[in-house]
């Protein structure tokens, strides 16, 4: 360190003006090494905290869908499927995409072609199950276990709150697993529809009972749901 | 008649990129940036009746936002060992493959690591949020000058951490 590096620093940071004793001594061979040292410093800080380093913007695309259970929204960026959503308004759904995971949102059915395609053929009963990327960082590591234990039920079954709480090791979780399937970020996708209460009851959805007895529906196991 | 006052969710939703981006570089972590960055919103939506009209509500927001931060990286330090921080195996081609280049990142990274969480976050206000040191001095508390100290001196230290450079 030198008497010199309060003036070297505010005159890179463009805080002060050179002054003459210090045009001097950047002249002399510590100035020029200083100099130097200060400014790859900042090259070094800007490549690992400037917009390489820190939180690239990421982009989703979405693009909405008419469905039997009416219009269904989906958004996918680079990692993954990272949303699903029905009744909600194009402005809410793009507004929360925005406030939650920090990105920029664009309409895209040509970035979002294959879920689409396979959403369309679920509907029509021509599949059950889907082959999709999901990016579920979002989620915290409890509901991950939650949604990849219910991910895991085969359609046309049902399985009870309860039976996922034992599932994921946490058999007295089952209130903590409804919630966590009441926040599904891909639902349909990951089929929490198709977790029910005890005893046959058809419990709770995110996206109203109503829908969730057309998916059971159309799955053909809604007689098991009661 | 008076000008319609700017709601939170608006002033959230303007400044919520640079934000997370500050605390991402506060706290060297996207994830744990989220999720601070959700707690600030929560305690802005508690203060927001406080805040006056004439305010500068982005300081407002770095305010809460650097407090948010210094109470993540306190909570921190109390836990065991934990992720590196930025991944200079994962920086983009711009940051040179040279083995020297490398060594050098991740030096000067582990002495951003090393800084005491005040001095960081006066650096990253200065140099990546364009903030002034009176906006800074806002944000941390304290007066201007200890605000410009607190960026000098933390650069210092990653100076010296770097060692000799050929001029």
């Amino acid at each position: 360190m030198t008497r010199h590096d309060d003036e070297l620093i505010a005159l890179l940071l463009g805080d002060r003006r050179r002054s003459r004793a210090l045009g001097r001594w950047l002249g002399t061979l510590e100035g020029r090494r200083e100099l130097a040292a200060y400014r790859r410093t900042l090259e070094v800080l800007e490549a690992l905290y400037g917009d390489a380093g820190a939180a690239p913007r990421r982009t989703i695309y979405y693009c909405p869908l008419p469905t039997p259970i009416g219009r269904v929204f989906v958004a996918a960026g680079e990692a993954g499927l990272v949303r699903l959503s029905f009744r909600q308004s194009e402005a809410s759904f793009v507004a929360e995409l925005r406030r939650r995971l920090g990105a920029d949102v664009v309409r895209s059915p040509a970035r979002t072609a294959d879920i689409v395609h396979q959403l369309r053929a679920y509907f029509a009963g021509e599949r059950r199950s889907f082959d999709v990327r999901l990016d579920l960082r979002h989620t915290t590591p409890f509901q991950r276990r939650v949604l990849l234990a219910a991910a895991r039920v085969p359609d046309g079954q049902v399985v009870s709150y309860g039976e996922i709480a034992r599932r994921i090791g946490q058999p007295h979780g089952s209130r903590a697993v409804g919630q966590a399937l009441k926040h599904n970020p891909v639902p349909i996708v990951i089929p929490c529809h198709r977790v029910i209460a005890a005893g046959g009851r058809i419990g709770g959805y995110g996206g109203g009972l109503g829908i969730k007895r057309k998916l059971l529906r159309l799955e053909g196991a809604l007689a098991a749901a009661g | 008649m008076s000008p319609r006052r700017v709601s939170l969710a608006e002033l959230t939703e303007r400044h919520r990129g640079e934000l997370v981006g500050y605390l991402a570089r506060m706290l060297g972590d996207h994830q744990e940036a989220e999720d601070a960055c959700q707690e600030a919103f929560v305690r802005a939506h508690r203060a927001f009746d406080r805040l006056g009209p004439d305010a500068n509500s982005r300081a407002w927001l770095y305010r809460i936002a650097t407090n948010t931060g210094l109470n993540a990286a306190r909570r921190r330090s109390h836990r065991a060992a934990r992720a590196a921080d930025v991944d200079p195996d994962a920086l983009p081609a711009t940051a040179g493959p040279s083995l020297e280049r490398r060594e050098e990142l991740r030096t000067v990274r582990r002495a951003v690591e090393a800084l005491p969480p005040r001095q960081r976050a006066a650096l990253m206000l200065r140099q990546f949020q364009d903030l002034g040191y009176a906006e800074i001095a806002a944000a941390l508390g304290g007066n201007e000058d200890a605000a410009r100290a607190n960026v000098y001196q933390a650069l210092k230290k990653l100076r010296a951490a770097l060692g000799g450079v050929r001029p």
